[in-house]
C-alpha cells in the first residue's frame, strides 16, 4: 500500500470540491423560474456581507425556499448512496453490491406506503404526519437491512454469496408486496406510492430534516472512515486481513451499520435513486484508485455531483414539468455500468 | 371520432384479412343458447393472437392516460377493422339475427348487441354511476370493486378492479352487455371479453359535454332515450346555470391537487380541466400530460388564487394543507399560507352525470358571490352553511396571519 499522502487527498477533493461548486451554481441557475446568477451573487453578498437578511428579488423566495434546498437534498443523498455503495463492494467484495441489491429500497417503499396508507386514521400534528412518511421509509430500510443481514449469516459468519442472494430474494419479495398493495389499494390513492420506486427529489421538507440528514451523514461516514485501513485489507481477503491483524467482525458490524444508516437516510427522503451507489464508486476507482482512504472522500463527493446534476436535468427538460431523478440516474448508469463492464473484460 | 388516421392504421389494419375464426361462431350459439360451451380455437385464432401479441406492448402503453390522439385513431381504427370479420362470421350461425343489432360505441368499433340489454356488467364507477343515473339499476348486475356510488351500487356482485377484472366473474354473470370506458379499462379486457363472446361497448368521454352525451347515447343503447334526454338535460339545464352565474366573473386562476409530493396536478387534454373552466376557474398548469408532474418552483412562480382537492370526506384535504404549510417550499404559496383552497366531491374524478354537482360545488366556493342571491332557486344547503362573504375554508385557519409559523 502507498503511503498517503495528505497533500494528495486534498487535492484531489479539492478538484471535485470546484467541481461541485460549480455544478451547484448551474443547477441553482437552470429550473422552471429563470433565475440571473449575477443578481443572485450580488443578493447572496449582501446577505453574507449582513447588509439584508433576506435574498430580495421576486425569485428568491423560489430559490432559497424550492431551489437551494433541492441542491442540499441531492448533495446529502447522493454523498450517502454513494459512500454506502463503496462500503458494500468493499465489505462483500462484489463489484455489484449496491444499497438497492440489497432490497433496501423495497423495503423502504413498502413502509412508506403503509405509511401514507395509516396517516389519515392518525390524529397526528401536521407537522409531523408530513414526516410520517420518511420516517416510515427509514424505519423500512433499517428492517430490511437487518433481515437481509441476518439472512445472510452462515454458522455465526456473514456470507458475501448468501448475503447478496439474500438481500435479492428480499428485493423481490417486498415488490411483490408493494405490487399487491398497489392494487388493492383505492387506485386514486397510487400514483403517489409510485415516487417511493422511482426516485424523486422534489419533496420539501422542514429545515430541521436538512440538518438531521446532514449529521447523520457526517456520523455515519466518519465511522466508516475510521475503518478505512481495513477495508483496503479486507480487499485482500477475510482471512488474509483477519491474519494482518483486521479485527474483521467488528469492521463488518461498523461498516454494515453505518452503511445501512446511510441508504435508510436516502431513500427516507429521496425514494430509490438507483445506480448511483453502484457507478460512482466504480468511477471514482478507475480516477483515484481503491485506496479508500481517498476513495471514500472522493466517491461522496463525486455521488453528490452525479445526483446533483442528475436532478437538474429531471427539472429542465421537460419543465415547467420534471421528471422523476431516479429515471434519469438510471437512463445514464445503466449504460455507463455495461460500459465500465466490458471494458473490465477486455 | 373524425380523428386524423395515422400511417399505423395501414399496418394495424391487416388483422381484419383473418379468416373468420372458430372462436366468433362458438360467441354466436353462447349468445343464443346461452350455452357454456367454451369457444373453439383455430389458427386463425392464433394468427391474430400473435399480431395482438405483437402490437400488445404498444397498446398497453396507449391504454394509459398519457395517450396521444394519433395513436387513438390508430387504436379506434384497429378496433374498427377488427370488427367486421366478427360479425361477418357470427351471422351465419345465427338464425334469429334480428334479436341483434350493430352498433357503433364512441371509439369506433362495430359491436354486436343483443335487441334488448337485460343484463349490464360495469367496468368502472363512473358507468356504474351512469346506470344509476338512467334508472337501469335492476339491469346492472355486476360491477368493480371501486363502484360506491350510489351506496347501492356497493351491493352489486364485484368483478374485481376495472384494471384486472376477474374475467370467470364476469361470464359467470351471464351479461348481454359489458360497459367500458377508454381512459381506464384496458384493451387487453375488451380483447379477453371478445374471445369469450361477450360483447362491450365502450364509452370516450373527454369533456363535459361529451359525458352528456355519452350518457345520453349510452341511454339510447340501452333502450331508454327518454331516461337519457332527461339526465342529459338536466345536466346542461344546471351547466347553464352556473354559466349564469359565474361566466361573466374573471375566472380564478386554481391549482388542482392529485397528489403533493411529488407534486401532481392535471393536464389540459382532461375532462377536469374542463370542469374547473365550467366552475369558473382555469388550471395554471398548462400541460399536454394527462397527469403531469409539476414543478413546484413554476406553481411559486405562478401563484395559484386556489388549491382544488378532490375529495371523498373534505376533513382530509384540510390536514393535507395543515401539512403543506409546515414545509417551505409550500409556505411561499399564498394560497397555502392563507388556507384559500376548495374541497370538492371525488364525482369531479369521474365523467358520469353527477360531475354536475362537484362543478356547482366548486363555482359555489371559488365564487361565493355569485350564488348569493336567489337562494330559493337551489336545492343545496351550502349557501347557508358558508358565509358568502368569504371563501369557504378560510375560516379554517386559525391565526389569521399564517406566516408567522415556520
Amino acid at each position: 500500500m502507498h503511503p498517503l499522502t495528505f497533500r494528495k487527498l486534498l487535492l484531489q477533493c479539492f478538484v471535485l470540491l470546484v467541481v461541485l461548486f460549480f455544478v451547484v451554481v448551474i443547477a441553482l441557475k437552470f429550473g422552471a423560474v429563470p433565475v440571473s446568477l449575477y443578481a443572485l451573487g450580488r443578493d447572496l453578498l449582501r446577505v453574507i456581507i449582513g447588509q439584508s437578511s433576506q435574498i430580495s428579488s421576486d425569485y428568491g423566495l423560489i430559490v432559497q425556499n424550492i431551489r437551494f434546498p433541492r441542491i442540499i437534498l441531492g448533495i446529502i443523498v447522493g454523498a450517502s448512496l454513494s459512500v454506502a455503495g463503496t462500503s458494500f463492494q468493499a465489505l462483500l467484495r462484489n463489484p455489484l453490491a449496491d444499497p438497492y441489491v440489497l432490497g433496501v429500497s423495497y423495503g423502504a417503499g413498502v413502509a412508506a406506503i403503509l405509511g401514507l396508507l395509516a396517516e389519515p386514521h392518525l390524529a397526528l400534528s401536521p407537522a409531523f404526519a408530513a414526516l410520517l412518511a420518511p420516517l416510515c421509509a427509514f424505519l423500512g430500510a433499517t428492517a430490511t437491512i437487518t433481515a437481509v443481514y441476518f439472512l445472510g449469516r452462515r454458522a455465526g459468519q456473514i456470507d458475501s454469496a448468501t448475503l447478496l442472494l439474500g438481500g435479492v430474494i428480499t428485493a423481490s419479495f417486498l415488490s411483490a408486496v408493494i405490487t399487491f398493495l398497489m392494487s388493492t389499494v383505492n387506485s386514486g390513492n397510487t400514483r403517489g406510492m409510485v415516487f417511493w420506486l422511482m426516485g424523486n427529489l422534489s419533496t420539501s421538507f422542514q429545515k430541521s430534516v436538512y440538518w438531521f440528514l446532514a449529521g447523520g451523514f457526517f456520523l455515519a461516514s466518519g465511522a466508516i472512515y475510521t475503518t478505512a485501513n481495513d477495508l483496503n485489507l479486507l480487499l485482500s481477503g477475510e482471512r488474509e486481513a483477519m491474519h494482518l491483524g483486521v479485527d474483521v467482525r467488528r469492521v463488518r458490524l461498523v461498516v454494515y451499520i453505518a452503511a445501512s444508516l446511510l441508504t435508510g437516510l436516502a431513500v427516507s427522503v429521496s425514494g430509490a435513486v438507483g445506480y448511483v451507489g453502484l457507478i460512482v464508486p466504480h468511477v471514482m476507482r478507475l480516477i483515484f484508485g481503491s485506496d479508500h482512504r481517498t476513495l471514500l472522500p472522493t466517491a461522496a463527493l463525486g455521488g453528490a455531483i452525479a445526483v446533483v446534476v442528475a436532478d437538474t436535468i429531471a427539472r429542465i427538460v421537460v419543465a415547467p414539468n420534471e421528471l422523476a431523478v431516479g429515471a434519469v440516474t438510471a437512463v445514464v448508469g445503466a449504460p455507463l455500468f455495461i460500459y465500465l463492464l466490458r471494458r473490465r473484460f477486455a | 371520432m373524425n380523428r386524423p388516421r395515422s400511417r399505423h392504421c395501414d399496418r394495424l389494419a391487416q388483422p381484419s384479412a383473418r379468416p373468420p375464426s372458430r372462436a366468433a361462431e362458438g360467441r354466436a350459439l353462447r349468445e343464443k343458447g346461452r350455452s357454456r360451451k367454451p369457444p373453439g380455437v383455430s389458427w386463425g385464432f392464433f394468427v391474430s393472437m400473435k399480431i395482438l401479441a405483437d402490437s400488445k406492448g404498444q397498446m398497453e402503453k396507449l391504454l394509459r392516460p398519457h395517450f396521444h390522439s394519433a395513436a387513438c385513431a390508430a387504436l379506434a381504427f384497429f378496433l374498427c377493422a377488427a370488427a367486421p370479420s366478427r360479425a361477418q362470421s357470427a351471422t351465419t350461425p345465427s338464425t334469429d339475427a334480428p334479436a341483434f343489432r350493430e352498433v357503433v360505441d364512441e371509439v369506433g368499433r362495430s359491436v354486436r348487441v343483443p335487441q334488448s340489454v337485460r343484463r349490464i356488467v360495469s367496468l368502472a364507477p363512473s358507468l356504474t354511476e351512469t346506470i344509476y343515473a338512467l334508472g337501469l339499476q335492476e339491469r346492472l348486475v355486476g360491477d368493480t370493486d371501486y363502484c360506491d356510488y350510489p351506496p347501492d351500487a356497493q351491493k352489486k356482485p364485484k368483478v374485481g378492479g376495472g384494471i384486472n377484472p376477474s374475467l370467470e366473474k364476469i361470464a359467470s354473470l351471464h351479461p348481454d352487455l359489458v360497459l367500458v370506458i377508454k381512459s381506464y379499462n384496458l384493451l387487453e379486457t375488451v380483447h379477453s371479453l371478445e374471445e369469450l363472446g361477450i360483447p362491450s361497448y365502450a364509452t370516450d368521454p373527454h369533456n363535459i359535454d361529451e359525458i352528456a352525451a355519452s350518457a345520453k347515447r349510452l341511454a339510447d343503447l340501452l333502450g331508454v332515450p327518454d331516461a337519457g334526454a332527461t339526465v342529459a338535460d338536466e345536466m346542461r339545464q344546471r351547466l347553464a346555470d352556473v354559466q349564469l352565474r359565474v361566466g361573466a366573473l374573471p375566472p380564478k386562476r386554481v391549482l388542482f391537487v392529485i397528489w403533493t409530493q411529488p407534486l401532481i396536478s392535471v393536464g389540459k387534454n382532461t375532462f377536469l380541466a374542463d370542469a374547473l373552466l365550467r366552475a369558473g376557474a382555469v388550471s395554471i398548469v398548462d400541460s399536454q400530460q394527462n397527469w403531469p408532474q409539476v414543478s413546484l418552483e413554476e406553481v411559486a412562480r405562478l401563484q395559484p388564487d386556489y388549491l382544488v382537492f378532490a375529495e371523498s370526506h373534505g376533513e382530509s384535504a384540510s390536514r393535507e394543507v395543515e401539512k403543506l404549510a409546515t414545509l417551505p417550499g409550500w409556505k411561499i404559496l399564498n394560497a397555502v399560507s392563507n388556507r384559500r383552497y376548495a374541497v370538492i366531491s371525488d364525482a369531479v374524478n369521474r365523467p358520469a352525470p353527477r360531475i354536475v354537482s362537484a362543478i356547482e360545488e366548486l363555482a359555489r366556493q371559488l365564487h361565493p358571490e355569485a350564488f348569493i342571491e336567489k337562494p330559493a332557486d337551489r336545492r343545496e344547503k351550502t349557501d347557508r352553511e358558508n358565509p358568502p362573504s368569504r371563501p369557504l375554508h378560510k375560516a379554517l385557519s386559525t391565526n389569521g396571519d399564517s406566516e408567522c409559523i415556520r
